[in-house]
């Protein structure tokens, strides 16, 4: 299953923007993602209140996991929101 | 442990008291019982909740993009996801399936969420003031009940909210709440605008940092310094409040040198009539009739109105009483009056676009309400104004309405009398073309919180660019400089109801600029009745020309201090 690791740029971590921008991805992807803090428990990437409910902060280190159509490019772009400082999204 | 948070003072008094958040949330009565709940219709009572809530969270965002960082509005759309979250309609599904009304079943849905990120690090805990928001959304859509005023805080209670809309402010009562502040707004939003009216203490614009004062803290709202103490000691809270009382004037005043000026008051609620009347004032230079339409389910009718207009002329019998016809907007939303959302509403369809367009048939009722009220004038003199005039057809269609509601009032025979008329000055258009207004009207008032705006390009009610939109910017005092001069040699008379009029420290340079007519809130009219006694006229006419000659800011402000003896 396709997986990727990021450290989180974002000063907002995973809160506000970034957070709204990762979850919208996520939920218009056809993949089935989802996200946690590496070596914690994954929650469904497309619903906001479990990925606020995490509680990712800048510098956190994330695994996030797809499954389904498109899931590489889905990926690729929650990777980009992860490691992109919040001014650039 | 004291602690002074700084933000815009929007007015110039103090108030202490306990501290009352305004969250506005919907209150939920006891469920029905389980068996009386039909599922499948609570299901879909939820999702037309949830369609309605995202569209007014979209509007929302559109009007925030304007007012902030595009980062900041972007909080909306985290408001959005929350709603579409699937979690939130299965919590809620998995409620109604056991009984619960789709109400109660956001509430509890959302409320375990809203615990559990309460109990986390700080950033997620904030978000807990999100969901909060959403809930009360969904809460308010569901219950059918309309975003509720804060109506009754305790008694000495110091308000705080994130903003407060125009009839959240219109609904305090002065003889109940202390005064207020908020995270958001300019010392000219509307909110500062009726806290002055309302005489309250109110300081806006605090930031982020208010939300950290706790319910029922012991607070100081310093209008006069712009800062909210929190914990103050016995001296600060001794301080608050104790403004000098200023003598009251029933009579008309001149300057010192004889020059009369009227000092009359802008009303924009009932309660404001009687402030007026108590203040001293010589009549009502500016009646916002918004207050007649703000808080109701469908617009006042005729003979509301009516009474509201004989009402506000019986108070002054020896003054005039100008009104505003019917100003909002995208920024001044009346439900039922369906403002749509605009990219920019201080650019879109407000005042007296709206009156000529698609609220012609209201604008209609206004004027014969107007008229018929004109006829039983009993010494007044009842004057209309038109707001955010930019051309000549403006007006000259706007006289076309009222000469067409004469006749019909004519062929109906009831009484009419024909009000003066008159434009008010806020648009830069309007300033530059005042020469060609004035052959129009009886008098132009210069509405100098939208004129600032407008001539400066900076939002009224934007802290950041606050500064910028200040009516002592030399740009500002040129076009009221211009719009005195077009009139001069003419019958037309110019007046000021925007905020200026109400600072006596500026009271000198207006009259020196040439201003006749002053408009201020009730509670300021002593204070600048006192300032106009004591204008020297050739002092004031050179300060005029010097600050009319200044090339920034600074250079006016030195040119006020400097003229003060």
């Amino acid at each position: 299953m396709p997986e990727r690791t990021a450290t989180v740029v974002p000063e907002d971590g995973l809160h506000a923007r970034p957070g709204a921008t990762f979850v919208e991805t996520a939920a218009e992807s056809d993949a089935d993602v989802q996200v946690g803090h590496v070596g914690g428990d994954p929650v469904n990437a497309a619903s906001m209140l479990a990925v606020t409910g995490l509680g990712v902060e800048r510098g956190d280190e994330v695994r996030v996991v797809a499954e389904g159509e498109g899931a590489e490019a889905t990926l690729d772009e929650l990777e980009r929101i992860l490691t992109t400082p919040e001014a650039d999204l | 442990m004291t602690r002074r948070l700084s933000g815009v003072g929007a007015t110039r008094t103090a108030g202490a008291g306990t501290a009352v958040w305004y969250a506005s949330a919907p209150t939920l009565g006891d469920p029905p019982p389980a068996d009386a709940v039909d599922p499948d219709a609570e299901i879909e009572r939820f999702e037309t909740a949830r369609e309605a809530a995202r569209e007014a969270v979209r509007a929302e965002r559109e009007r925030a993009t304007e007012r902030l960082e595009d980062a900041e509005a972007a909080v909306f759309d985290a408001h959005v996801r929350f709603l579409e979250d699937p979690q939130l309609a299965e919590g809620v599904e998995e409620e109604v399936r056991d009984g619960l009304p789709a109400e109660h079943a956001v509430d509890r849905t959302l409320g375990a969420f809203i615990d559990r990120f309460e109990g986390m690090d700080r950033r997620t805990a904030e978000r807990a003031d999100d969901l909060r928001d959403v809930r009360d959304r969904l809460l308010r859509e569901l219950i059918g009940e309309d975003r509720e005023g804060p109506a009754d805080p305790p008694a000495g209670g110091v308000l705080l909210a994130e903003r407060l809309t125009p009839s959240d402010t219109a609904r305090l009562d002065p003889d109940r709440v202390a005064g207020f502040a908020t995270v958001a707004g300019g010392r000219t939003a509307h909110a500062a605008i009726f806290a002055r009216s309302l005489g309250l203490p109110a300081v806006v614009g605090v930031g982020e940092e208010l939300r950290d004062v706790d319910e029922g803290a012991d607070i100081v709202v310093d209008g006069r310094r712009g800062e909210v103490v929190v914990d103050p000691d016995a001296a600060t809270r001794e301080a608050a409040g104790g403004d000098e009382a200023v003598e009251i004037r029933t009579e008309s005043v001149t300057t010192a040198d004889g020059t009369p000026i009227e000092v009359a008051a802008n009303v924009g609620a009932a309660a404001d009539l009687d402030a007026a009347v108590d203040a001293g004032a010589d009549g009502i230079g500016l009646f916002r009739t918004e207050f007649l339409f703000l808080d109701r389910a469908e617009p006042p009718d005729e003979d509301t109105q009516y009474e509201a207009y004989r009402e506000a002329l019986a108070a002054f019998p020896d003054g005039r009483v100008v009104v505003r016809t019917l100003d909002v907007g995208g920024d001044k939303p009346v439900d039922y009056l369906r403002t749509p959302a605009e990219a920019n509403p201080f650019l879109g369809e407000r005042g007296i676009r709206r009156s000529l367009g698609v609220d012609a048939d209201h604008f209609e009722t206004q004027l014969r309400a107007l008229l018929r009220a004109a006829a039983a004038d009993s010494g007044g003199q009842l004057s209309v104004m038109l707001p955010l005039v930019a051309t000549v057809e403006e007006v000259i269609e706007a006289r076309e309405a009222m000469a067409s509601v004469a006749a019909d009032l004519d062929a109906a025979g009831e009484a009419y009398a024909i009000p003066a008329f008159g434009a008010m000055i806020e648009t830069p258009a309007a300033a530059l073309l005042a020469e060609e207004l004035v052959a129009h009207v009886d008098f132009l008032s210069l509405g100098t919180n939208d004129l600032a705006q407008y001539v400066m390009a900076a939002e009224r009610g934007n802290h950041r660019v606050a500064a910028l939109a200040d009516p002592r910017q030399p740009a500002v005092l040129r076009a009221i400089h211009g719009t005195v001069a077009a009139a001069e040699g003419s019958d037309a008379w110019v007046g000021v109801c925007g905020e200026m009029a109400g600072d006596p420290g500026l009271t000198a340079l207006l009259v020196g600029l040439g201003i006749r007519e002053l408009s201020a809130a009730p509670a300021a009219v002593p204070r600048v009745k006192r300032a106009v006694t004591e204008v020297r006229d050739t002092e004031a006419r050179d300060l005029a020309e010097r600050a009319l000659s200044a090339a920034t800011r600074e250079d006016v402000e030195e040119a006020i201090r400097e003229s003060r003896p």
